[in-house]
């Protein structure tokens, strides 16, 4: 393990029997989880070369339960670390020695099914897929749909404002909730938003979407649906140059065209889907683009028309177009299972996420190529190419000394080039502990200074989900501190009218 | 009053960390369009950011737009409109309303955060704030977001910001989501449906896959007396219900065929295409039936988002017992509200409604006397009104930046 966790509260560990009795007389029964064996499963999130088991798990079912055990915590100084189904890709939901793991896996209930104001109030732990479900028999869907939908949940996906493959055209998470209900570390019941499209006052629904468990625990959420579109159909297209490829999706936007799905795959992660999935895919390409278009039936094929054009323009060698809906399921089955199909080249692998300017792709990709060599690693890349988004795939084996360590380097490595490049750290996976400690080459100090403030009107004692997002923190009274510059007028030169 | 007219951030980390020493707070000031929306702001000091007004960045292919904050939005809509790009939530001009020359900038336009009609299909201002450079109330330059369309490295400030009122930090450079300009646009016109059946007409609209980007109903009464392009499609005290499609030709084209279909049942849709459908939208989005220069010039104007199937039921009631009239646009969700004048602007009894409908309520514009007796933006509960007060506090814990603008609570 490289990145290292806060010290454990010696003083609290030693409570911990104590700390266990108070969790089950507000959480009766199977709701408190303090045997080793049984802890086992809470022990990693998605990012799974990070094992911590927690102090205790616990399991509460209703909003007053949560209230209690972080009212509990509040008033004993003892951290928490906020779970839903545990798919964090960034190690969001790792736990520490000294806190309790609060699961939010019993709050499976969907509350509400508004299709008059095409919204839905649920309770976190449904899953994102589930979601959908509910609401299909109305022709309705929920818009973001993160690869791990099957699994992760709704609370999650408010807390890492997750994306999907569809976010160029439907957005992210933050673009499709209504509101939320959260309790505060101090064990405060509060209701942000509604049914209606805008919150009042300031958009505490933003702020605490994509907060990674920091500000408060999610106990509702109150999503937007939309209707699904008529029909969608695919277009697979094989490019000889990976810059020909990126020109075509620049032209695509350039166009005028959002399609609903625009993802790339390179040489490395073609062979390896292909091999897994058999979907047809070429496999003498050096790019492969899969653009899904969606809408009426006569705006798809006329789009499709489009598009085939403005590939063939920029010199696509290959161009397959859906024409039943199991094709165009095949042609996503191999970027689908783009993930499993490295790990079966490889004993494991590193999944990165940053997001690049389109325009620096190539530049991108060939550094890329040269890091592998350099780390003797190799890297397969799948990229939501219509909003920059970029997963290099990283291989390495965890069983050779030193291997794990390598391929960290070399993801930090790729990350450090994506905001070089003008880019970020993290598109949809959040930064958890795998990008703490890379936050400095993004942000200043006093950029993250103002960060963790934020972070201070929330849980000022800073229990909540310590060790994430933030490699280093600070005392909320010292960040608190205005410093009164001398000189009441520091700029006599500045034109006053 | 002192006016401080910056040159940079550089400037502006000045002004405020003066600000901070002589005990002073700074009004915030772009062009100055929508300086009578909120409590009147009591200081005798303003900082004017129109100085700083350049394009920093304009990518088309990558969607992307940086300018400094104090960019006049009409010259960066006509440049981004040059390349067939648009904000697609379709920012508010405000000057109809208020009264006031059409001016504006974009730091403005981000921090009120008045999105138009395609705001049921394509968000808010804050979904098209990808980044900014602001600086707080402590006179710290800090960056918020990035430059790309898809970005979750640490907290979201961009939300924040948007819709702020200035009230948290000077934006100094911000960047945007822009969106290609639709092919064509159709309008169906539905006439005669009352409040009630209008919200419902739109609720099945909007519940439908035809990818609605803008229904709005507008009373007879309210149309009666608008000039321009909305007053030309009223007929004598008639109600208009309107829906958009917009999209390639085609298929704006056959969307408009199958949802006047769908809503036969609400009277047989008249459809108007491209120009003279964004005539109408446009005037919609500026609330052009409560313009300044038109009958109710003196009403206070009041703005209700609600839950939209709510919004037909509210707008009515809201009507009948103020004497007032409404306009619904967000398929019910959004209600702009003329009410005849009184001491409080009709607060109480509006709010009365409002909340019972699960909505909140802006008093966008009124005069000074009355903005200073009520809430004009809208009281929340005690519990999400002390975190609000805490996040704020968090940015500008002085209270230098637009000083008591949101809120009447007690000044630090």
């Amino acid at each position: 393990m490289t990145i290292m966790m806060p010290a454990a509260d010696q003083a609290v560990l030693a409570r911990r029997d104590t700390i266990v009795a108070a969790l089950r007389a507000i959480v009766p029964g199977e709701g408190v989880i303090s045997s080793a064996a049984e802890m086992l499963p809470y022990e990693s999130d998605g990012l799974m070369a990070y094992r911590q088991p927690p102090m205790v798990v616990v399991l509460p079912d209703t909003t007053e339960q949560v209230s209690k055990v972080l009212r509990y915590c509040f008033d004993n100084g003892i951290k928490v670390v906020p779970r839903g189904s545990g798919t964090s890709l960034s190690g969001g939901a790792l736990p520490l020695a000294d806190a309790v793991l609060l699961g939010l896996g019993k709050f499976k209930r969907i509350r509400e099914i508004d299709f008059d104001n095409r919204a839905v109030v649920t309770e976190p732990g449904v899953t994102n897929l589930a979601l959908s479900q509910a609401v299909a028999h109305a022709g309705f869907y929920y818009a973001p749909d993160p690869s791990s939908q099957i699994a992760c949940s709704i609370g999650g996906n408010v807390a890492e404002n997750s994306g999907g493959v569809h976010c160029l055209k439907y957005g992210m998470t933050t673009n499709n909730l209504l509101g939320c209900e959260i309790v505060l570390m101090s064990g405060e019941i509060i209701k942000v938003g509604g049914k209606a499209a805008e919150p009042s006052g300031y958009d505490l629904m933003g702020i605490i979407t994509g907060s990674e468990g920091l500000l408060g625990v999610i106990t509702e959420v109150t999503v937007r649906i939309l209707q699904k579109p008529e029909t969608a159909r695919a277009l697979m297209i094989g490019f000889a140059e990976v810059e020909e490829a990126g020109k075509c999706v620049a032209d695509i936007i350039g166009a005028g065209i959002i399609p609903g799905g625009m993802e790339m795959m390179d040489k490395p992660a073609i062979h390896a889907a292909e091999a897994f999935v058999h979907a047809g895919y070429p496999l003498d390409v050096e790019a492969l683009l899969i653009i899904e278009l969606d809408g009426p039936g006569v705006e798809v094929d006329e789009l499709i028309t489009r598009v085939e054009a403005i590939a063939l323009g920029c010199g696509s060698t290959t161009c397959q177009i859906s024409t039943s809906e199991s094709e165009r399921l095949l042609f996503w089955s191999g970027r689908k299972a783009a993930f499993p199909a490295v790990g079966r080249i490889s004993p494991d692998y590193l999944c990165m996420d940053g997001t690049i300017p389109r325009a620096a792709l190539p530049l991108v990709l060939r550094r890329m190529k040269e890091m592998s060599a350099k780390y003797g690693l190799g890297v397969a890349n799948v990229f939501h190419a219509g909003d920059g988004n970029l997963h290099p795939l990283i291989l390495y084996d965890a069983n050779k000394p030193g291997e794990l360590q390598r391929a960290e380097d070399f993801g930090a490595d790729i990350l450090r080039l994506c905001v070089e490049v003008g880019g970020v750290l993290t598109g949809e996976h959040g930064v958890g502990i795998e990008k703490r400690d890379l936050m400095p080459e993004m942000f200043s100090e006093i950029d993250l200074n103002q960060q963790q403030r934020l972070k201070c009107a929330f849980d000022a004692q800073g229990l909540l989900n310590p060790g994430k997002v933030f490699p280093t923190l600070h005392r909320c009274a010292e960040l608190g501190r205005v410093h009164v510059h001398g000189g009441k007028l520091a700029f006599p030169e500045l034109p006053r009218f | 009053m002192d006016i401080l007219k910056v040159r940079d951030a550089l400037d502006v980390e000045a002004a405020v960390r003066a600000a901070i020493a002589s005990e002073q707070p700074l009004e915030i000031v772009g062009h100055g369009s929508k300086r009578m929306v909120g409590q009147p702001v009591a200081t005798n000091a303003v900082l004017d950011l129109s100085a700083l007004n350049a394009i920093t960045a304009y990518e088309p292919s990558e969607l992307i737009l940086t300018v400094q904050a104090g960019a006049p939005v009409a010259d960066v809509l006509s440049l981004i409109d040059s390349k067939n790009q648009q904000f697609s939530f379709e920012p508010m001009n405000t000057s109809r309303l208020l009264g006031t020359p059409d001016i504006g900038t974009i730091g403005g336009m981000i921090a009120a955060g008045l999105a138009g009609p395609r705001r049921i299909q394509a968000g808010g201002a804050r979904d098209h704030l990808l980044g900014a450079h602001a600086v707080s109330g402590f006179g710290d330059s800090f960056k918020a977001g990035g430059k790309v369309v898809k970005n979750v490295t640490g907290y979201d400030l961009c939300k924040l910001l948007a819709g702020s009122w200035g009230t948290l930090a000077v934006m100094t450079e911000v960047t945007l989501k822009v969106m290609p300009h639709a092919e064509s646009e159709r309008t169906l016109l539905l006439r005669g449906l009352d409040d009630i059946k209008a919200n419902k007409a739109m609720t099945a609209a909007l519940g439908s896959p035809f990818d609605v980007s803008g229904a709005a109903h507008l009373p007879g009464s309210a149309l009666r007396t608008t000039q321009g392009p909305l007053g030309e499609i009223a007929a004598a005290d008639e109600s208009v219900t309107l829906l958009r499609l917009e999209g390639i030709t085609v298929s704006a084209k056959h969307r408009a065929t199958s949802l006047a279909t769908v809503l036969s049942a609400y009277g047989a849709a008249e459809i108007v295409e491209d120009g003279a459908s964004a005539a109408l939208w446009a005037d919609i989005r500026d609330v052009v039936p409560f313009a300044a220069d038109g009958p109710r010039a003196l009403w206070p104007v009041w703005r209700i988002v609600c839950p939209p199937a709510s919004g037909g039921a509210l707008g009515q009631g809201l009507a009948k017992g103020s004497q007032g009239e409404v306009i619904y646009d967000w398929g019910g969700g959004l209600i702009w509200a003329a009410l005849p004048p009184s001491a409080d602007a009709q607060a109480a009894q509006l709010r009365k409604l409002v909340n019972a409908a699960g909505g909140h309520a802006t008093l966008v514009r009124a005069p000074e006397a009355v903005r200073r007796g009520v809430d004009v933006f809208h009281p929340q509960a005690p519990g999400l009104a002390a975190l609000g007060e805490r996040v704020r506090n968090s940015f500008d814990p002085r209270n230098i930046l637009n000083r008591g603008r949101m809120s009447r609570g007690p000044i630090a």
